[in-house]
C-alpha cells in the first residue's frame, strides 16, 4: 500500500465507509460525518470490502458493524487484515454486542476501537477525528521522509556517477597519450567483469565487489602518465634501459593513487592500488615490479594481467599489429607473454568465445 | 417538533431528547427514521419466525429490532428486544418466545404514536 500513498498526485483521503445492514443507523452515522467527510454506505461486509479493496487510497475511515447478512463485521476485518490494509485505514467496530469475545477477537486483529451502540455522536466524532488526524500526521510525516530519503539517493547516485566518470576520463586521457582509443580500458573493464561474473574465478565473490574490482580494473594503466612519450610512443622494440623505464608505471601508478586522498574514499581503491601495482606480474614469478609468484598475486591483479595480454595481442599497437584470434589464443597458451595460472587460463579458455564477441561489437577499428 | 407531538412520542416511551441528540437536533430526519422504523418488515419477520419456532430467524430480526430502537431512544421495547437477543444466545428460545405477547403491545403502541407512515 504504501508505495500507492506515495505516488504524485497523492491526496489525503477524504472518505468514511459506513458498512451496516441497519438504514436508521447509517443514516445517523452519515448526518454526523457529513459536513467534514465524503460519507459512503454499504450494506453489509461484503459489499463494503468490496469498495474498500477496489480503491483503498479513498478511505480515511471504515465504521463497521458487527452483526450483518452476507458478510459479518470480524469476517470483513479478517479479510482487511489478511490484505494488509488496518495498517492504511483505521477500522471501527460499532456494536451493540461489545461482549468480550468479539472486543477482544477485534482488537487482536488490529481493530483502531470498538464504539457502542446507539452511538452518542459528540464521542463517536471525537474519536474518529482523532485517529483520522493522526493516521494524516502520520502519513504526511512519512511522505516527507520517503521523498528525503529519495532525494538523497538520488544525490548519492550523481555522486556515483560523477566518480565513475573521472575515473574513466583520466583512464582515457592516459590511453590517448600511447595513441590508443579509450575502447582499451572499456574492454578490460568487461572482460574483467565477465571473467568475474561467470566463471569459476569469481566464485565466492559478491557481485557488489565484482562491480567494484571491474571498476578497478580500468586504472591499471594510470601509472603511464609518469612515462615520457619518447619511451610510451616510440615504435619498435624498447632499449633495456627504456623497458627499465616502461615498467615502473606499476609502481607509479600506485603511487598516484596514494595521493589522491579523495579516492581512499572509493571502495575501488584497494582493488585499484593492487592492480595498478601487481598486473605485470606472473604466475611463475618472472613478471615485475616485485616478483610475486602463484598466489602472492591476487586473483583481481591476475585476471586484469591476462585481460591486459589478451586485449595488447588482439589489438593494433604502435610497436606491433594486431594478431588474428587463433594466434592470440596460441600465444597466450604457450606462455610467450609469461606464464598465468593454469586456473586462471581454464576459466579464460572456457569462455573465450564469448569475450571474442566483444571485439566483433566494438573492437573494429584496433583489430584491423 | 411541536410540544403535543413530543407528549404523544413520550408517552409511549420514547426519549425525544435523547433521540434528537442522535439526530444532530434535526427533528425531520427523526420523524422520517421513525416512520421508517414503523414500516420496517424486521417486526413481521419476528412475528412469523416465533410463529414457526424459527430460533436463528427471530434472534435476527430481534437484533436488528434491538438496534433500531436503541438508535430512536424507544426505550422500554429497546430493553425488551435486549434480554430476548440474550435470550436467544442463552439458547433458551422457548423464554425469548415467550417474551412476544409484551413486546408486541409495547410494539403497537409506539407504532401509533408514531402514527401512519409518510404518503
Amino acid at each position: 500500500m504504501g508505495h500507492r500513498i506515495h505516488s504524485v498526485a497523492y491526496r489525503d483521503p477524504q472518505t468514511i465507509l459506513i458498512v451496516d445492514d441497519d438504514e436508521i443507523n447509517r443514516g445517523i452515522l452519515d448526518n454526523i460525518f457529513a459536513d467534514d467527510y465524503q460519507v459512503e454506505e454499504a450494506e453489509n461486509g461484503r459489499t463494503g470490502l468490496e469498495k474498500i479493496l477496489d480503491t483503498p487510497e479513498k478511505y480515511c475511515a471504515v465504521l463497521l458493524d458487527v452483526m450483518m447478512p452476507e458478510m459479518d463485521g470480524l469476517e470483513t476485518l479478517r479479510h482487511l487484515k489478511h490484505e494488509e490494509l488496518l495498517d492504511e485505514i483505521p477500522v471501527f467496530l460499532i456494536t451493540a454486542e461489545a461482549n468480550d469475545a468479539v472486543m477482544k477477537e477485534a482488537y487482536r486483529m488490529g481493530v483502531m476501537d470498538v464504539i457502542s451502540k446507539p452511538v452518542i455522536p459528540y464521542v463517536v466524532m471525537r474519536r474518529i477525528n482523532s485517529v483520522v488526524e493522526l493516521f494524516r500526521a502520520r502519513r504526511s510525516l512519512s511522505n516527507q521522509v520517503m521523498a528525503q530519503q529519495s532525494e538523497l539517493l538520488r544525490q548519492a547516485e550523481q555522486i556515483i556517477r560523477l566518480n565513475r566518470g573521472m575515473i574513466e576520463g583520466l583512464a582515457t586521457a592516459i590511453e590517448f597519450r600511447s595513441a590508443e582509443s579509450g575502447d582499451h580500458v572499456r574492454r578490460i573493464h568487461d572482460i574483467t567483469r565477465y571473467m568475474l561474473k561467470y566463471t569459476e574465478w569469481g566464485e565466492g565473490m559478491e557481485d557488489y565487489d565484482i562491480e567494484q574490482i571491474a571498476q578497478a580494473s580500468i586504472m591499471h594503466d594510470i601509472g603511464k602518465i609518469a612515462i615520457p612519450d619518447a619511451v610510451l610512443n616510440k615504435p619498435g622494440r624498447l632499449t633495456p634501459e627504456e623497458f627499465e623505464i616502461m615498467k615502473t608505471h606499476t609502481v607509479q601508478g600506485e603511487q598516484l593513487l596514494e595521493k589522491i586522498p579523495e579516492l581512499k574514499e572509493n571502495l575501488a581503491y584497494e582493488y585499484a592500488k593492487d592492480i595498478a601495482r601487481h598486473h605485470h606480474e606472473r604466475w611463475d614469478g618472472r613478471g615485475y615490479p616485485d616478483g610475486l609468484k602463484g598466489d602472492e598475486i591476487s586473483p583481481w591483479a591476475q585476471i586484469v594481467s591476462l585481460a591486459d595480454v589478451y586485449d595488447a595481442l588482439s589489438c593494433k599497437r604502435i610497436y606491433k599489429d594486431a594478431f588474428p584470434r587463433e594466434k592470440v589464443v596460441e600465444m597466450i597458451r604457450d606462455g610467450s607473454c609469461g606464464v598465468f595460472n593454469p586456473r586462471l587460463l581454464d576459466a579464460f579458455f572456457s569462455v573465450e568465445d564469448e569475450i571474442a564477441k566483444m571485439y566483433d561489437a566494438n573492437g573494429k577499428e584496433d583489430a584491423k | 417538533m411541536d410540544t403535543l407531538r413530543k407528549e404523544t412520542l413520550t408517552a409511549a416511551g420514547i426519549d425525544v431528547d435523547n433521540a434528537l441528540e442522535r439526530f444532530m437536533g434535526k427533528d425531520d430526519f427523526l420523524e422520517r427514521m421513525l416512520k421508517k422504523f414503523a414500516a420496517d418488515v424486521n417486526y413481521q419477520r419476528l412475528v412469523e419466525a416465533v410463529e414457526r419456532q424459527d430460533a436463528e430467524a427471530a434472534l435476527q430480526a430481534s437484533h436488528t429490532m434491538k438496534g433500531m430502537c436503541g438508535n430512536l431512544s424507544i426505550m422500554e421495547l429497546s430493553e425488551l428486544f435486549t434480554r430476548q437477543v440474550e435470550l436467544f444466545r442463552e439458547e433458551k428460545p422457548a423464554d425469548a418466545f415467550a417474551m412476544m405477547p409484551e413486546i408486541s403491545r409495547l410494539y403497537e403502541n409506539v407504532k401509533e404514536a408514531i402514527g401512519a407512515p409518510e404518503a
